[in-house]
Parts: structure tokens; C-alpha cells; sequence
């Protein structure tokens, strides 16, 4: 159980991050494509900035909606592992990128079509943010693998 | 004796804030005009006792000699009801006592790709009807979100229309370039046409009817008495709602420059200033939500001859804003803070305010003086 418990939490700070540096950063390439003056200092202290306030300073803890996203994904692939035999890394990469879609494709859909989540506003970003779900998934997969796996 | 001293001093600047505080009793009252307005928007004076009032919905309401009539305007045009989106403006055509124009701006939805956008309509006020309904501005391109129209009108002294527009929230981005009408403030004559000393009309691929750009979402836009200074104020996102005095040409820096943080908590830029970019009069951090504004020049309330009024909807307030000459912002006081979100602020001609609060069962309220 402290192995689930600590994998998950792994898992949902990796996305976590992958998520809020994908805001940072693809914000930092459009200052920088309109000739703002980014330096590389600007772009490591925005990104500890939104590391730390899009997790308890915006109107939603990352975080938190990411770990309830992951947590309702992965309790249902467990049951569903129960039943089917498929490898338990694809299952929950698979439950990984289904949480981060309801996320980025299901979330607007409350808020009048607004994508509260800078990075997710573009089609690219979308795709982008539901590989770190598959990829996070993968990731508890492997780490909560027994040796029957 | 030093104790007393800071005690006595302690007792004056108390008794100095509530004497203040009443003093904004004595000089004013409130006074419901209409109640049970669905979400009331845009307020426009036809004559002393007719008031014309959007709302959000889609009806174009009338206030007659004190009393809402029961059956709104007809033949408004369909409007897209949701988010932020509905009826907004109304306006009348500075000749309106002649040609009996009004103008409106709306969102609604294109019904080819499920998509919206603003639209304004120039119409014929008759006999409680609108006719001759034109379309004067639409803007490109469409967008999927209902949220951030900006859709605030005003009529400048050479005759010409201003339209905000805002960035549809999602493309915020595109309040930078000139090839759209996202954060833009437009210019256009009273028939739709484009002005011909308009600022880009020379610059290959920019949109010839914008006349500013680099706004999120202007909510309030009005001209000085003498048509000299445009004072415009616009939403920010989290905190760093502006604002503005409007010049033709100019850059005024969303989303490149910002006081404010993106509702995720997320900078969305470091830059609070650029060569080439504008700063504004004022900004608020945290937000208040502008939401509509007037200039004051009655004489009902000479203390607030040549102030700006802006609306707030957060908390629910209105700025009296003190201005220099050039239209300098001075200082700040806060009224009206007992009436919830308030959607707008106009001034009557008898020169008392009227203030719209907002929600389905918005109202109507006079300021007057309190004797």
C-alpha cells in the first residue's frame, strides 16, 4: 500500500510538472517570438513561480485536479485489471492519458469553452498534455508492478 | 502625556473616518427606478423620463415616466445567451432626435459552424419597434468561447463609432497582431463604413477599422465632455484591470505586459512595461472587475463635477475617480458599496446617476441628492 500510495504521488507530481513547465514555457517561446526580452533567468523563475502558485495561488491546485484525474483513472483500471489480462503499465498509461483528456477536453466544456489552463488552449498543447498522462501512467505501471507482472 | 497625545490622535482619525463616511450619506440617496431587469447591461436616455435598458438576455427593455413596461422592444435580433455573452450596448446616433437610430452590440452564433462572435446592428427606434435593421460590424474571426466581447460602444465628436472587442479569453495572443478583431478597439463611420484617416489603413494586412490594440477586455469606454480624451478600462485577468486614455495607433501591451496573473496562478508575462507599449492611468491589483463607466458634468453633485465613475462588479462598488486636465488619474474613492456587482453606470440628463446592478433580477437605481 506504501508503495501505491508513494508511486502515486511520483506520478501525479511528474504530470504535475510536465503540465505547469509546458504553460511556462510555450508562454516564454510566444514572449520571445514577439521580441520581448526573455532571458533564461526570466524563463527558471517563471517556472518556479507557476510551479508554486498554479498549485495553491490560481482558482484550481493542479495538482489536487490532477491527482483526483489520475486517482478516478487508476482505481478504475485497477478493477478493470481485475477481470482482463493486459499488461499493468498499458493499462495505466492508458488510465494516465484518459485522466489528463478529461482534464484538458472535459474541463472547458464547465467553463463556457474557456481553457483555464494556458497550455491546453491549442491543439498541440491538448495532445502534448494527454502524452504526459500516458507517459505518468506508464510510469505507476512500473513502479507498482509485482513480480507476477 | 504622550499616551494622551497618541490616544486624542488615535480618537480625531476615527472620528475623522466616520464623519467621512457619513458625509457620503448626507450628499446622496438611492433610488430604485426598476427591479426584476435579467441581467441589465447597456442603459441609454431617449428623453428625461425614457430609458432604454439591455438585457442580457436578448430583450431591449423600456422605462416610461418611472415605470418598466411589460413588453420589451420588438424586432431585436436573436442573441447568443451564455457566459458572458447576450444583448450588451446600447447607444443612440448623436442625430437620434432626427433619424431615430439606435445601435447595438450583441454576441451571436453562426449557425454554419457552431461558433460565435460579436456583432453590431444600426436600427430605427419606431413606435416601440426597431426597423431597418444593418449590420455595421462583425467581428473575425469567429470564436468558440462566451467570454471577453468586450461589446462597449461610443460615438466620438467627428461622428465616428468606437467598438471594443475583446480576446474571446483563449486567444489572447492574437490581441498582438492586426490581422483580427480580438482585443481591439474599432473605428468605424455610423454606417459601417471605415474611416478614411483611420491609423493602420496603409499598414499591408492589418484589419483597416482597428484603431488600438493590446486589449484583454474593454468593458468601458466613453469620450470627455470636449471629445478630447477617449478613457477606456478593460477586465485583467487575475488582478491588472486598467485603466486607459485611448490615442489612434497605439499598443496597449495584453498580453505581453500585464499587471496581473492568469486564473491559474500562472505568469502570463513577466513584463509590466515596454518601449512602445502603453501603461495605463490606473491599474487594480487585486481586480475589481470594471464594468462600465461615465464622465460626470451635472450639476446635481458639484464635488463630483469632471469625475469618472466606473462601475465595479467585484466587490460590487463604484470608483469616483479625480482627473487633471489631461485626464491624469489623481485619486480614488469608493461609493455605492452596499448594492452587490454592479454592471454599469450611466449619467442621467438631469445630472443624477443612474447604476444597473447585475443578475437575473438586477435593477434599476437613481443617485440623488439627499435633501
Amino acid at each position: 500500500m506504501i508503495k501505491i500510495i508513494y508511486s502515486f504521488i511520483i506520478t501525479a507530481s511528474l504530470i504535475t510538472f510536465l503540465l505547469i513547465s509546458q504553460t511556462t514555457v510555450s508562454n516564454m517561446f510566444w514572449l520571445l517570438s514577439i521580441d520581448m526580452p526573455v532571458t533564461f533567468s526570466i524563463i527558471f523563475s517563471s517556472l518556479l513561480h507557476d510551479l508554486y502558485n498554479m498549485n495553491g495561488g490560481g482558482a484550481i491546485p493542479v495538482i489536487g485536479l490532477v491527482s483526483l484525474g489520475l486517482f478516478i483513472a487508476f482505481l478504475v483500471s485497477r478493477v478493470i485489471l481485475v477481470w482482463v489480462n493486459i499488461n499493468h503499465k498499458y493499462a495505466y498509461a492508458l488510465a494516465g492519458g484518459c485522466a489528463l483528456a478529461a482534464i484538458v477536453l472535459m474541463m472547458p466544456l464547465a467553463f463556457y469553452n474557456l481553457d483555464l489552463i494556458a497550455g491546453a488552449r491549442s491543439l498541440y498543447g491538448k495532445i502534448y498534455l494527454i502524452f504526459s498522462g500516458i507517459l505518468g501512467g506508464y510510469l505507476f505501471g512500473y513502479l507498482t508492478k509485482s513480480k507476477e507482472d | 502625556m504622550n499616551y494622551q497625545k497618541k490616544i486624542l490622535t488615535g480618537l480625531f482619525i476615527f472620528y475623522s473616518f466616520l464623519s467621512l463616511a457619513d458625509s457620503h450619506k448626507d450628499v446622496y440617496k438611492l433610488e430604485t427606478i426598476a427591479e426584476g431587469l435579467d441581467h441589465p447591461w447597456g442603459i441609454t436616455f431617449i428623453s428625461e423620463d425614457e430609458i432604454l435598458v439591455t438585457e442580457l438576455s436578448g430583450q431591449l427593455r423600456l422605462i416610461k415616466d418611472g415605470v418598466l413596461l411589460e413588453d420589451p422592444i420588438k424586432g431585436v435580433p436573436e442573441v447568443l445567451f451564455a457566459g458572458q455573452g447576450g444583448l450588451s450596448e446600447i447607444i443612440l446616433h448623436p442625430n437620434f432626435q432626427e433619424n431615430r437610430y439606435i445601435y447595438l452590440s450583441f454576441s451571436e452564433i453562426d449557425l454554419n459552424n457552431k461558433l460565435n462572435t460579436l456583432r453590431v446592428i444600426r436600427a430605427k427606434l419606431e413606435q416601440r419597434a426597431l426597423t431597418e435593421i444593418k449590420t455595421i460590424f462583425k467581428a473575425t474571426p469567429t470564436r468558440k468561447t462566451a467570454a471577453h466581447y468586450g461589446a462597449r460602444l461610443v460615438f466620438l465628436v467627428d461622428g465616428t463609432l468606437l467598438i471594443t472587442s475583446g480576446d474571446a479569453f483563449n486567444q489572447r495572443e492574437k490581441a498582438q497582431s492586426l490581422d483580427n478583431h480580438f482585443g481591439k478597439i474599432l473605428r468605424l463611420n455610423d454606417d459601417g463604413s471605415i474611416p478614411k484617416d483611420n491609423p493602420f489603413l496603409s499598414i499591408p494586412g492589418a484589419l483597416p477599422e482597428i484603431w488600438s490594440y493590446g486589449h484583454r477586455n474593454p468593458q468601458g469606454i466613453i469620450a470627455s465632455p470636449d471629445g478630447k480624451i477617449i478613457f477606456e478600462h478593460e477586465h485583467g485577468p487575475m488582478g491588472g484591470d486598467e485603466l486607459n486614455i485611448i490615442k489612434p495607433g497605439k499598443n496597449y501591451g495584453w498580453p505581453a505586459i500585464t499587471y496581473g496573473l492568469d486564473y491559474s496562478g500562472a505568469i502570463i508575462s513577466p513584463f509590466k512595461k515596454k518601449p512602445g507599449m502603453e501603461q495605463p492611468q490606473k491599474y487594480w491589483v487585486p481586480s475589481i472587475a470594471p464594468s462600465g463607466m461615465t464622465f460626470y458634468t451635472g450639476s446635481l453633485f458639484p464635488k463630483w463635477k469632471n469625475s469618472l465613475f466606473i462601475s465595479a462588479l467585484v466587490p460590487g462598488d463604484v470608483r469616483r475617480l479625480n482627473l487633471d486636465s489631461d485626464g491624469n488619474f489623481l485619486t480614488e474613492e469608493i461609493l455605492f458599496e452596499t448594492e452587490g456587482r454592479i454592471r454599469n453606470i450611466v449619467m442621467a440628463p438631469d445630472g443624477s446617476l443612474v447604476i444597473a446592478t447585475d443578475g437575473p433580477k438586477g435593477k434599476l437605481i437613481r443617485v440623488v441628492p439627499n435633501n
